[in-house]
């Protein structure tokens, strides 16, 4: 189909378009079209969108207005309630296993994700370079990923064991006594943590290495052939190609650490004592243990917010506008 | 209208804050009436039930109970919840929630009277259960464990029974007659010392005494000890541990933690360690397997067998405890199917299948408590039942008893405060 352009087209920009048929300007004809193929477009953007917007409204958006309204009563599932307005968040205040649960959830997130990020990126580097086996690390380190939580979790209550636990016996190699792992109120969530860490690794590890083997190669042929070192090139032509993976696994690695619940219920209960006690495990118990379903909203209130406040921050640390 | 919507923000709320397992399925119960003709009573049966296991032995068992329920109510269907203890209250909630409720509910010592309070169970009055009746069927001393404001609302089907065991050649070996166990605290804790084996460097390698208890689990090992100092968890209700004698038992606990056994310390099956010969002495479960297949019969025969009595003899029970939910449309029928789970042939399933022996008093139940000599022991001394619970509010509380035991235990704070505080949150 030929078409015809005007040699001076208004604006100084690309040269219109004339219709051959019409004999006026493409420009006057076309906007019914786009204004249709907008239309449809937009309408399959809905259509695909739906699905997912079904899912968010059911499961995220009506469960958090839920929560919400539930954490100014006192419903406990049975029985009388009250609109209790903001005494669960005055008693939470008070509440020791909250306070703790609170500190242990941060401290958690402080530890667990930076080191794992930290790890992960090494094991990245390292996988994505050419040595023997690189098939079997790359799944090795993706197989805690992959393995039930209650299964991880269980292994390392026997390497936590103290009387036959592995731990205990690799320091006995090195004469250290027996440590209470899990049982010493001191060190039973640093415990928790190396479990975290090592658990979390192959998915971040996973998410590095697919964003360092999308870096230019010429960029770094380049940074090569300028005379820069291995540092240098990893921190001037890596490092900022790997921005958008970092946002995404610093983001999820936030939420997963504050969600960590299945690793503290199946290891130690939050105990001993309630050295272990995170949020999502207070909330649990809170909800079905002691059936106090409005407390227990009230703190799912204050751990959204939290999360919310981390990721906010985490944002801002990162630079959020390269991601974007 | 309020609570509907109330339930239906709790189900959604539900949904957003289970992380486990949650809720069930089924159809809930038909219209049918509580007083239906069995030879013509239709609907479905909806059993919550940790007592069989989700083995082939156990859902053979089960369906014997199904069967012979079936004799009676032929086209009845029963649908089963095999829960566990530890996610027994999530299913409990959110049926109530979702509007399903259980018709029968088989839950432990110590639920009864929560759920009693909150009006989730029935009062078996309504199907002629009175505390004669327990007493007549069972034991008196489970009365209390069934009963809440005089009333009667659970039926003790299988208990679950602790004593304590002592290894004949430990104490032979530490110049001990083990002929003369030691039954106070006092006596108990001189002989845990003297069997308790240390290496060069004063590290613990066999326990003189095992709580058989990980971190935030010396609850039942207190209740035990408070219960031969001849002082109940709970005096009508009311907490009973914030009392000298309350705070000199858990100080004497403490005394024993880290002296003659690490805090906490399990071996890697996490059985009690006084049946594998790694302790001298401690508490042991209601039943041992003499055979090949279990400890052996040489083991078996260096066990003897007691109870702690510091001014009262102290058998903690705990056990399976059957309930008729509030919501059924079924009483007669769930009443019989309980009733079907407390045949003597049952029971004594039950009880093999758990390691338990069978509430039931009568001749024909006592095959699996004879089967053992700890089973036989405690089954003898059922009489002497302590138990926790006690509290309208136990379920909410008995996670405080874990975590404060071990802040005491610990030394992380005193036993008077932690006593306080508990019995500050007891109602």
């Amino acid at each position: 189909m030929s078409e015809l352009t005007t040699s001076k087209p208004l604006g100084g920009g690309a040269p219109a378009r004339l219709s051959p048929t019409v004999g006026k300007p493409a420009g006057a004809g076309r906007p019914a079209k786009r204004k249709s193929l907008t239309r449809k477009q937009t309408r399959a953007g809905w259509f695909l969108l739906t699905p997912a917007l079904l899912h968010s409204t059911i499961f995220i958006s009506i469960p958090t207005v839920a929560a919400i309204v539930l954490s100014m009563t006192d419903y406990s599932f049975t029985g009388e309630w009250q609109w209790v307005g903001f005494a669960n968040f005055v008693e939470l205040m008070g509440d020791q296993n909250f306070k703790t649960a609170f500190i242990n959830t941060v401290v958690y997130a402080v530890v667990v994700v930076p080191i794992s990020m930290g790890l992960a990126l090494l094991i990245a580097l390292g996988l994505n370079q050419k040595i023997r086996g690189l098939s079997f690390f790359r799944t090795a380190f993706y197989i805690p990923t992959v393995t039930a939580t209650v299964a991880v979790a269980s292994v390392w209550l026997w390497m936590y064991n103290p009387g036959s636990g592995l731990g205990n016996g690799i320091l006995s190699l090195f004469g250290i006594g027996p440590q209470g792992w899990l049982t010493n109120p001191d060190m039973a969530l640093g415990s928790v943590m190396v479990v975290g860490v090592w658990q979390g690794l192959g998915a971040k590890m996973i998410i590095y290495l697919a964003a360092l083997q999308g870096v230019s190669r010429e960029l770094i042929e380049a940074a090569d052939l300028d005379g820069a070192n291995s540092w240098q090139i990893f921190r001037h032509v890596k490092w900022p190609a790997l921005a958008p993976a970092q946002f995404f696994v610093l983001v999820t690695a936030i939420v997963s650490t504050f969600q960590v619940f299945d690793l503290v219920y199946v290891m130690t209960q939050g105990g001993p004592g309630i050295a272990t006690n995170v949020l999502v495990l207070d909330i649990y118990n809170n909800a079905f243990q002691s059936l106090r379903l409005g407390y227990a909203s009230a703190e799912t209130v204050i751990m959204i917010l939290l999360i919310s406040v981390f990721i906010y921050v985490g944002r801002k640390l990162q630079g959020s506008d390269k991601s974007e | 209208m309020k609570k509907r919507f109330l339930k239906t923000l709790a189900l959604t709320a539900g949904l957003a804050l289970t992380l486990g397992a949650c809720g069930s399925g089924g159809t809930g119960s038909s219209p049918a009436g509580a007083k239906d003709d069995p030879a013509t009573a239709t609907g479905t049966i909806r059993v919550m039930i940790p007592t069989y296991p989700l083995s082939n032995d156990g859902k053979a068992e089960f369906q014997k109970v199904v069967d012979a329920f079936n004799k009676k109510y032929p086209k009845m269907t029963v649908e089963p919840d095999f829960v566990t203890y530890n996610n027994m209250n999530e299913k409990i909630s959110t049926s109530i929630a979702s509007g399903q409720g259980y018709d029968v509910l088989v839950t432990g010592v110590g639920w009864i009277q929560p759920f009693a309070a909150k009006k989730v169970f029935k009062d078996l009055g309504a199907v002629g259960v009175t505390t004669d009746t327990i007493t007549k069927d069972t034991v008196e001393a489970l009365v209390p464990t069934v009963t809440y404001n005089g009333k009667v609302y659970g039926y003790p089907m299988i208990a679950d029974a602790r004593a304590v065991a002592l290894r004949k050649s430990a104490f032979v070996e530490a110049g001990l007659d083990p002929n003369k166990p030691p039954t106070t605290m006092a006596e108990l804790k001189a002989a845990a010392e003297k069997l308790t084996k240390r290496d060069a460097s004063g590290k613990i390698t066999r326990p003189g005494f095992d709580f058989n208890a990980a971190a935030g689990a010396y609850r039942q090992a207190y209740i035990t000890f408070l219960g031969s100092a001849g002082t109940p968890l709970y005096k009508d209700g009311k907490p009973n541990f914030n009392n000298e004698k309350g705070i000199s038992t858990l100080n004497w606990m403490k005394s024993m933690v880290n002296n003659v056994e690490p805090f906490g310390y399990q071996n890697a099956a996490q059985k009690p360690l006084v049946l594998t010969n790694e302790a001298a002495m401690g508490f042991v479960k209601g039943a041992v397997d003499c055979s090949d297949k279990g400890i052996g019969q040489k083991n078996c025969d260096d066990l003897s067998y007691f109870l702690l009595d510091d001014g009262a003899k102290s058998e903690f029970v705990g056990g399976d405890i059957a309930a008729i939910g509030a919501t059924t449309k079924h009483t007669d029928a769930a009443w019989a199917f309980i009733q079907a789970l407390s045949t003597p042939e049952a029971s004594n399933a039950q009880a093999k299948l758990n390691q338990k022996i069978p509430a039931s008093n009568s001749p024909a139940a006592q095959e699996q408590a004879q089967s053992n000599p700890l089973s036989k022991f405690v089954s003898e001394n059922l009489n002497h039942a302590v138990f926790e619970g006690g509290a309208a509010n136990w379920l909410e509380v008995r996670n405080s008893f874990n975590s404060g035991f071990d802040e005491a235990l610990l030394g992380k704070r005193s036993a008077e405060e932690v006593l306080t505080s508990l019995a500050a949150q007891s109602k």
